[in-house]
C-alpha cells in the first residue's frame, strides 16, 4: 500500500512538472530569421 | 513428451519480446512528430538532400572525413527510396535499435525492467540534444551500442581453449553489432570503442560456471590470456570496421584548430552547472541544441534526481551482479531465478566495463569544461585528439549504466515497474513533436533542385564553390532552422565551403574556430583578400562552378568578370567559370 501511494505521489510530481514546461515552451515562435550566414550555434 | 504450450502463452512471450522494439517506435513517433511529414528534417549538422551523389572521402575538400561513410551509406540506400524516406527510417531506427537493444542488456527479464530499460535510454536527454544538433550518424553509433556491450561481453564467456568456430562466431557477432556504428563514423566508432574494449576486458564469463568479474590481483596466466584475446578481437574489429574514416583521416592534411575546445567543450543547460548537467545526460555545447524547457529548475530537477535514481540503481545491480556473482553461481541460482534473473544470468559480464567506460567518458567531457589547457596541448601536438573537443558526445556509456540502473529499479517495483516505463518521458516531456517544432520536415524550392541536376549533368570536370564564404544558412523555408550549408552534399564534384565555424558567446565575442581543410583555406584567403576578380585565381584552383545563394549577387557576381549565369533563380544563382 505504501509502495502505491509513494508511486502515486511521485507520478502526480512529474505529472505537474511535465505539464508547466509543456505549456511554458508551447508559445508562439517568433519570426524565422533568413540570414545569410549564421553561426554554428551559441554557448 | 514435448511440452504443451499454450497459444496465450506464446502470443504473451511474442509480445513482452517485440514490446521493447515497439516502445522504441512509439517514442520515435512521438518524438520527431512533425519531422515525418513529407520532406526533409533539416537542422544543423543532420543536411539531407533529394538524390544524393555517391562521393567517397571528403568530396576532394581535403577536410577531416567527418560524414564518411555515413554519407556514402545514404547516397546508396537512396538508389532503393528517396532519400526522405531513407532519413525517416534511419531517425526511426534509432529510436528502435536504441529500445531494443537497451532491454536485452537489461538486469531481469522481467518485462517491466525490459521497458524501463528500453523508455530510458531511446528517450533522455542526451539523445534528445545530440538529435537537434542533427548527428544522427552519431546517433547510429550509440543505438547500437547496447547491441555492442552484449556481444563483446560474449567475447569474455568463453573459458578454456576456445574453438576456433566459437571465436569466428563471437568476432561475428560484435562485427555485425558495431554496423550502426560504423555506418555511422568516427564519433560513432569513438564512442563504441571506448565501451567495448573495457567490457572484452574486465568482463569474465560464466561458462565454467564461477564468479563473472575476477580482481586482477586474483587473475592467473589463464585468465589474462582469455582477456588478451578478447581485447585483441575487439581490437581488430574496431579496427577494421573504422578504416573507411581512419584511411583518409590518416592521409589528410587537414589541421584542428584548438580554439575548438572552448567552442565545443561540456557547459551547463540548467541550474546545476556542467558536472549537474553531464550526471542529468545533457551538457551539450550548443544552447541552440537544449531540449526547450529544460533549462527550469523544476524540469532540471526532477531530471537530475532521475539521474540520481538511476546511478544508485546500477550500483545496485552491479553489487548484485559482481560481488554477488559467486553466491548466484554455487547457491543462489534458484533465488535470483525466483526473481526473474535466468535468462540473463551473465548479464554482469559487461557491468565492470560499462563502468569503467561511464566513468572515462565523464572524464573525458570533464577534460574540456575543465581543464581545457591539457586538450589544447594534446590538440596542438596532434590534431587526431581533435574529435575529444566535443566531450560530452563519449557520456554516452553513463546513459547506459543510467538505463540499467534505471531497469534494475524498475525491477525492484514489481508489477508497479511497468508505470516506470513512462518516467523518461514525463521528466522529459517536451522532447515529443520534434521538440515542440524544433524539428519539421520541409521540401527544397524547386530553385535548389534545378541547380543540382545541372551541376550533375555537366561532365566538365572542377569544383563548385559554395558562397557566401561561411558554413551555416538559416533558410526561411526552413524555418529559420540554422543548417550546414546543403551545397555541401549536394553535387557530385568537390565542393568547395569554409568549414571555419563560429560559435557566439553569450559575453565574450564569437569564437571563430579555424578552416580545417587546405583547399577552403585557400580559397578563403582568395575571398577575403579584397574585392578584386576572383575568376582567374578560382580557375587556378580548379573552380568551374560558383553558386550564390540568398540574394547575395550584388556581393559577388562584379568579383566574377566573364563567368557566365546558368541559373538565376529563386534565393540561387550559379556562374560557371
Amino acid at each position: 500500500m505504501l509502495k502505491v501511494l509513494a508511486a502515486l505521489a511521485v507520478g502526480a510530481v512529474l505529472a505537474g512538472v511535465a505539464s508547466v514546461a509543456v505549456v511554458n515552451v508551447a508559445s508562439p515562435t517568433p519570426e524565422p530569421p533568413n540570414k545569410p550566414l549564421y553561426n554554428y550555434g551559441t554557448r | 513428451m514435448r511440452p504443451h504450450v499454450t497459444r496465450p502463452g506464446r502470443s504473451r512471450r511474442l509480445l513482452a519480446r517485440f514490446a521493447p522494439a515497439a516502445v522504441g517506435l512509439l517514442l520515435g513517433v512521438l518524438a520527431l512528430g512533425p519531422a515525418l511529414g513529407p520532406g526533409f528534417a533539416l537542422r544543423y549538422d543532420m543536411v539531407f538532400v533529394p538524390d544524393p551523389p555517391l562521393v567517397l572521402g571528403s568530396g576532394g575538400s581535403g577536410g577531416f572525413p567527418r560524414a564518411v561513410p555515413s554519407d556514402q551509406v545514404v547516397a546508396l540506400l537512396s538508389l532503393a527510396l528517396p532519400a526522405d524516406v531513407v532519413q525517416k527510417a534511419l531517425l526511426l531506427g534509432v529510436f528502435v535499435l536504441a529500445a531494443s537493444g537497451a532491454a536485452a542488456l537489461s538486469p531481469g527479464d522481467r518485462t517491466a525492467a525490459r521497458l524501463a530499460a528500453a523508455a530510458f535510454y531511446a528517450w533522455n536527454a542526451y539523445l534528445a540534444q545530440r538529435l537537434l544538433l542533427g548527428q544522427w550518424a552519431l546517433l547510429l553509433g550509440f543505438a547500437g551500442l547496447p547491441w555492442a556491450v552484449r556481444a563483446a561481453a560474449r567475447l569474455c564467456a568463453r573459458s578454456g581453449v576456445a574453438r576456433l568456430r566459437e571465436v569466428a562466431g563471437d568476432t561475428a557477432r560484435l562485427a555485425v553489432a558495431l554496423v550502426p556504428a560504423a555506418v555511422g563514423g568516427f564519433q560513432a566508432m569513438l564512442v563504441s570503442a571506448l565501451v567495448v574494449l573495457p567490457v572484452a576486458a574486465l568482463g569474465r564469463g560464466l561458462a565454467d560456471g564461477h564468479q563473472v568479474a575476477t580482481p586482477l590481483r586474483h587473475l592467473g596466466r589463464r585468465d589474462l590470456s582469455e582477456r588478451a584475446r578478447a581485447v585483441l578481437v575487439s581490437v581488430v574489429v574496431v579496427g577494421v570496421l573504422s578504416l573507411p574514416w581512419l584511411v583518409p583521416a590518416l592521409l589528410s592534411r587537414a589541421v584542428t584548430d584548438p580554439a575548438g575546445v572552448e567552442a565545443f567543450a561540456a557547459r551547463a543547460d540548467g541550474p546545476f552547472g556542467t558536472l549537474g548537467s553531464l550526471l542529468s545526460l545533457g551538457g551539450v555545447w550548443n544552447a541552440e541544441a537544449g531540449v526547450p524547457g529544460q533549462g527550469s529548475w523544476s524540469v532540471a530537477a526532477v531530471r537530475l534526481v532521475l539521474s540520481v535514481v538511476a546511478l544508485a540503481g546500477f550500483v545496485g545491480f552491479a553489487r548484485v551482479a559482481v560481488a554477488g556473482e559467486r553466491r548466484f553461481a554455487l547457491a543462489g541460482f534458484v533465488r535470483l531465478a525466483g526473481r526473474g534473473w535466468g535468462r540473463n544470468a551473465g548479464a554482469g559480464r559487461y557491468v565492470p566495463g560499462l563502468a569503467v567506460a561511464a566513468v572515462a567518458g565523464l572524464g573525458v567531457a570533464c577534460l574540456g569544461a575543465f581543464a581545457p589547457g591539457v586538450l589544447k596541448g594534446l590538440i596542438g601536438w596532434w590534431p587526431g585528439f581533435g574529435p575529444f573537443r566535443d566531450g560530452q558526445l563519449f557520456i554516452a556509456p553513463l546513459v547506459l549504466c543510467q538505463a540499467m540502473g534505471f531497469a534494475y529499479v524498475a525491477d525492484r517495483l514489481g508489477r508497479m515497474g511497468f508505470a516506470a516505463a513512462a518516467v523518461p518521458v514525463l521528466v522529459l516531456p517536451t522532447f515529443a513533436l520534434g521538440a515542440f517544432g524544433r524539428l519539421a520536415a520541409v521540401d527544397y524550392p524547386d530553385e535548389w533542385r534545378r541547380v543540382q541536376a545541372l551541376v550533375n549533368a555537366d561532365p566538365a570536370p572542377g569544383a563548385l564553390v559554395s558562397l557566401p564564404w561561411g558554413a551555416h544558412r538559416a533558410f526561411a523555408w526552413n524555418g529559420g532552422r540554422v543548417i550546414l550549408d546543403p551545397a555541401t552534399k549536394m553535387f557530385a564534384r568537390p565542393v568547395l565551403w569554409d568549414d571555419t565555424l563560429v560559435v557566439e558567446r553569450r559575453a565574450g565575442g564569437a569564437i571563430r574556430v579555424a578552416a580545417e581543410a587546405p583547399r577552403a583555406r585557400r580559397i578563403g584567403a582568395l575571398i577575403r583578400d579584397g574585392h578584386g576578380p576572383l575568376t582567374a585565381a578560382f580557375l587556378r584552383e580548379d573552380v568551374k562552378f560558383v553558386l550564390i545563394a540568398q540574394k547575395n549577387e550584388n556581393e559577388f557576381s562584379s568579383r566574377f568578370p566573364g563567368a557566365r549565369p546558368i541559373l538565376s533563380a529563386g534565393e540561387l544563382l550559379l556562374l560557371r567559370l
